[in-house]
């Protein structure tokens, strides 16, 4: 209060003093336009600045008029309130331009970052459904062995229970041994199949033709303790060869079938009676676990 | 012809406001509103506003004065300054706050950016 009641006072002095300086004020207002002027305002809020110069004007002319006069000093004063009010004016409209584009990188960004989430998320989801299709395929596929095992493993069991009719078969940890009578098979001291045995193997065959691709039989020839040894094992291999050559001849792969004789040297029961002898003189086909089998279990 | 009744119609508030109680001329009302309008947006709270609020606000008490000494020309003028303070009072307040504004977007703009 006091300082705007000297400021009257100077103001009211100096037309007394006559001067032709300009006042204070005028001073500042000048200086203010210029600045006004020379600023974004100019661009931004070119009518503010426009009201500023005509303010300013209304001062100068109130100076050539009366110079260091009250007007002046006031329509001055005004005149630099209003270069100052239109590079506010213009502060404020910079700002709100800085703001809006901001606010619409910001959207952009945000734009982005969902685009980028959204896809990172489709991939994933795309990468699960594959992952899981290819979990449903494995598992079908699996489905798919099991059933074939399981069929395989069936016309087996039932390929051996119609053997059992013309056979003796038996579970045996060296696998599934199916005894043939010797007698029934073979004429005493000889290799040539009677005509009698092709029935029954042929039952064999069929069975054997029922087994996995990779499973092993060995035919095994044995005899009884009449006789040499050396003759003994040259006639139970000559047998199981021919037994192996029928099971061929029926269709069983070639592969997967072996011979072997083993003479006198695995006697079932005693030599001493007829009856043992007669349990001894045999061939034995015998079927292998299979490797598939034996992994599933 | 205009001026003369320019001067009398002058004449005539003035010999009303000595008369009783003194109807404030409308560049007071004016002036007064600009200083509410500014203190309504907080201008006080900002140096720059508060010093142009004050400015105002005796510029109007000089009018008062003024106008009690028969100096409305001059009390007039004096109103004018009052009321451009309180407008530049109310934008410096209003710049403020466009930039302050204008500074969380972008803070917020470059936050995000950090996250990629």
């Amino acid at each position: 209060m006091k300082t705007v009641s000297i400021a009257f006072l100077a103001a009211l002095a100096l037309p007394a003093c006559a001067s032709s300086q300009p006042t204070p004020q005028l001073v500042d207002a000048r200086m203010a336009y210029a600045r006004a002027q020379g600023s974004h305002a100019n661009v931004v809020v070119p009518d503010r600045v426009l009201t500023a110069k005509q303010a300013l004007d209304d001062a100068e002319e109130a100076h050539a008029d009366a110079p260091g006069s009250f007007r002046e000093a006031n329509l001055a004063y005004i005149a630099e309130r209003k270069a100052l009010l239109a590079m506010a004016h213009a502060g404020i409209q910079m700002a709100e331009r800085d703001r809006v584009s901001a606010e619409e990188l910001h959207k952009e960004r945000q734009q982005e970052l969902r685009e980028r989430a959204e896809k990172s998320l489709e991939n994933t989801q795309d990468n699960l459904h594959s992952a899981r299709q290819q979990i449903a395929d494995q598992g079908s596929e699996l489905v798919e062995k099991q059933r074939a095992l399981t069929k395989a493993e069936q016309r087996a069991a039932a390929a051996l229970a119609s053997l059992e009719e013309v056979a003796k078969v038996k579970a045996e940890s060296r696998g599934m041994v199916i005894t043939l009578d010797g007698a029934v098979l073979f004429t005493t001291g000889k290799s040539e199949l009677l005509p009698i045995s092709r029935e029954k193997l042929a039952h064999v065959a069929k069975a054997l033709q029922e087994l996995e691709d990779d499973q092993r039989v060995v035919v095994e020839g044995h005899t009884d303790s009449r006789g040499t040894d050396e003759l003994n094992q040259a006639l139970s291999q000559a047998r199981a060869d021919a037994v192996r050559s029928y099971l061929i001849e029926e269709g069983v792969d070639a592969d997967m079938i072996t011979a072997v004789g083993r003479g006198e040297t695995q006697p079932l029961a005693t030599n001493d009676t007829p009856e043992g002898r007669a349990n001894n003189r045999r061939v034995e086909v015998i079927i292998k676990p299979s490797d598939k089998v034996a992994a599933r279990q | 012809m205009k001026m003369l009744l320019l001067k009398l119609g002058g004449v005539g508030l003035l010999a009303a406001a000595c008369g009783s109680t003194a109807m404030p001329p409308p560049s007071m009302t004016e002036a007064q509103s600009s200083v509410r309008a500014a203190e309504a947006v907080g201008a006080e709270s900002l140096p720059r506003g508060a010093l142009h609020l004050k400015l105002a606000r005796d510029g109007i008490e000089d009018a008062k004065r003024l106008i009690a000494d028969d100096e409305s020309e001059k009390a007039e003028l004096v109103l004018e300054r009052a009321e451009v303070d309180a407008e530049l009072a109310l934008a410096l307040t209003y710049e403020a706050k466009a930039r302050a504004e204008a500074q969380t977007a972008l803070a917020e703009v470059r936050e995000l950016g950090g996250t990629n």
